[in-house]
């Protein structure tokens, strides 16, 4: 599982990374791998919602391609990851970013 | 088109500046987004798959060019250059930053508009007949009575917690364009057999979970006791209207679990112990706002235009476009245009700040400076003189919008679906760019007729796929995009919720289904003039069922 929620400012899709911090990366994810890790990461949810630093947070299941970079499981969170797919001008994928993930 | 007074113009800046004091109190951390969501609600502004979104009302679809300007101008600015016109004729902006929300109301107020009432368990923003005003099948200017009931429900604050979204339609034509049967309140303005003009109300029809036509409550309403029975029903309904579930909180949730017999009964009660007079529009306020509606100072022309013939006859194109995108007016040798905001292959409905430019300058130029967005998320300009329809359409090739295809298979109605919004379960605008592109062929279309094909992302129904001729509505299938077809929905005056074909498909099978089911159609229908509507209600889903297997079994069972 990884968490990723909305930034406040411009509602862009955050990834929750290590420290705390969120990143825009994937890459960045904190992954939760065991039952306990998820749990964890829940609890960092919680924390997170009631700080109010983020909107929406949750948690999402997540794989790895062969290269072991991360890709969410579910078409919903690719679509996030990369941005609308009727325009590739727009989201992260303008940018470059996880251009690994495919629909 | 109805001006501002000095109350509307205080209200509106009022409200802007408490946002903007909202957001910083958001921003600075005083609230928490728990308590900032409602507050950003009710200033229209969601939060989306990859950023904010603001839905930006335009009451029953009418625009001057000033705002359309502006609303570019402000997506040139503060968002990425476009928008998109939405099912209930409002314009949705989709990147905005919430610390520039507030200037973007401001700019927004400056040319009288706003986004109150796009959200929000509240009376939303009331749509009307795109062509109000001009339809030559018309009994009267529907705009009138939405913006009476625009400034008797705006900020009402008996009706700003109510059980759930509330959608109000009217039309003043005998064809309904405004899709009255399926909102909470639907609106028909008529003539009784004295010859009196007033309201045949519907209440209770609605899409999403659970489709419903709405029922005739009462036949006949004076028009001067509009107001007083609205407030009856809505009374009824705030009182009444579940709260526990939000699933079943809609009005037609309530007139179908107590009958509407008994609903009838239950309104008729609150109006009669309302005070009416107290509650109903002054005459003289009624008569102002109507004033606002005048039509433009039309010339007298010949019914028929030499130039529009002979430009006809000598450029086909022209002559496709004017057979598809023109509606009779009812002054002669005048048109309305409908410019379709579908050019094969792009998603339906989104215009970029260009075009709005181009469209705004068309407005200004041809057509008393006014425009009309749809509900089929075009634009109308609704005062074009025959002779001048050739110039315009020269300028809509230049701008990219001189697609003729309205009311063709190509006009699909989509709802942003997963590309851009939070609730959706499947993507509908791509849907809609492989069908689009499949039938894109224009003389096809033409060979095909009138035919709604309405696409939704999620069972919520913003593309109103339940009343497209054939609707596709897009479902999560253990974490597969799948789509289900119906037949037969029909949003007009008989109206109808399609039925369902068959199981669901992929998205990869939809546009060759769409393709079979339409060489169904031109196979079995008695004529050309037999529209795909007729030929499903004369035959029914069966001959339509075997589109959805694949050929190979198709080929087989042969």
């Amino acid at each position: 599982m990884i968490m990723s929620a909305n930034a406040l400012l411009d509602g862009a899709v955050v990834y929750y990374a290590p420290g705390g911090s969120w990143s825009p990366r994937l890459a960045d994810a904190v992954v939760a791998a065991t039952e306990a890790e998820a749990a964890a990461l829940e609890v960092a949810r919680a924390a997170a919602e009631a700080r109010g630093e983020v909107v929406e947070p949750e948690l999402s299941p997540v794989g790895t391609d062969e290269a072991g970079r991360l890709v969410p499981s579910h078409y919903r969170e690719r679509i996030r990851a990369l941005g609308p797919t009727i325009r590739r001008d727009l989201g992260p994928q303008a940018r470059g970013e996880h251009a690994h993930v495919s629909l | 088109m109805y001006r501002y007074d000095e109350f509307d113009a205080a209200v509106v800046r009022d409200r802007v500046a408490q946002f903007r004091e909202q957001v910083a109190r958001r921003l600075d951390g005083s609230l928490t987004e728990e308590e900032f969501t409602p507050l950003r609600l009710m200033n229209g502004l969601y939060l989306q798959l990859h950023a904010y979104m603001l839905r930006i009302a335009v009451p029953y679809g009418t625009l001057n060019s000033r705002q359309l300007r502006q609303l570019a101008m402000i997506a040139d600015r503060w968002d990425r250059g476009y928008g998109h016109f939405t099912t209930r004729q409002n314009l949705q902006l989709n990147w905005p930053k919430l610390a520039d929300v507030p200037d973007i109301l401001d700019a927004l107020a400056e040319v009288e508009m706003h986004c109150i009432q796009t959200s929000g368990n509240c009376i939303r923003n009331v749509t009307a007949d795109h062509f109000a005003g001009v339809a030559a099948d018309e009994i009267e200017d529907p705009r009138p009575t939405a913006e009476l009931i625009r400034q008797w429900s705006t900020l009402h604050p008996e009706f700003s917690f109510l059980p759930r979204k509330f959608k109000i339609a009217v039309t003043g034509a005998a064809r309904d364009r405004a899709a009255v049967a399926v909102h909470d309140i639907g609106l028909r303005i008529v003539r009784n057999e004295a010859g009196e003009v007033g309201y045949r109300v519907l209440v209770g029809g609605g899409l999403g979970r659970t489709p419903m036509i709405g029922k005739v409550i009462r036949d006949f309403l004076p028009r001067t006791e509009l107001l007083a029975f609205l407030e009856a029903i809505m009374r009824v309904y705030n009182l009444e209207g579940r709260r526990d579930n939000k699933y079943k909180a809609r009005i037609k949730i309530l007139v179908h679990e107590i009958g509407t017999d008994a609903f009838i009964a239950r309104v008729e009660e609150e109006y009669a112990k309302l005070d009416g007079p107290g509650v109903n529009a002054d005459p003289a306020e009624v008569a102002r706002i109507a004033a606002y509606f005048a039509p433009p100072a039309y010339e007298t022309l010949p019914a028929v235009s030499q130039g529009f013939e002979a430009a006809k006859a000598r450029d086909p194109d022209f002559a496709r476009f004017a057979a598809t995108n023109l509606f009779p007016h009812k002054i002669p040798g005048y048109t309305a245009i409908t410019v379709s905001v579908k050019p094969i292959g792009a998603p339906p409905g989104d215009a970029s700040s260009d075009q709005m430019r181009a469209l705004a300058d068309l407005a200004e130029r041809y057509s008393a400076d006014e425009l009309r967005i749809t509900h089929v998320q075009n634009v109308v300009l609704p005062h074009v003189k025959l002779d001048d329809v050739h110039a315009l359409w020269s300028a809509l090739v230049e701008a990219g919008l001189e697609t003729p295809n309205a009311g063709l298979i190509t006009d699909i109605i989509a709802c942003p679906g997963m590309d851009y919004c939070a609730l959706a379960t499947a993507r509908s605008i791509p849907i809609a760019q492989a069908i689009a592109t499949r039938f894109a062929d224009a003389e096809r279309q033409a060979l095909i007729g009138e035919l709604g094909i309405k696409i939704s992302g999620c069972i919520n129904a913003c593309g109103h796929h339940h009343v497209g001729v054939i609707g596709i509505l897009g479902l999560d299938k253990a974490g597969v995009e799948n789509y289900q077809i119906t037949l037969g929905g029909d949003p007009g005056e008989q109206a109808a919720l399609g039925q369902r074909l068959g199981p669901g498909i992929d998205a990869e099978a939809v546009p060759e289904a769409i393709e079979r089911i339409v060489d169904t159609y031109l196979e079995i229908r008695s004529g050309a003039d037999e529209a795909f509507i007729d030929t499903v209600r004369r035959v029914g889903l069966d001959p339509f069922r075997p589109a959805l297997q694949p050929r190979e079994s198709i080929l087989e069972a042969a």
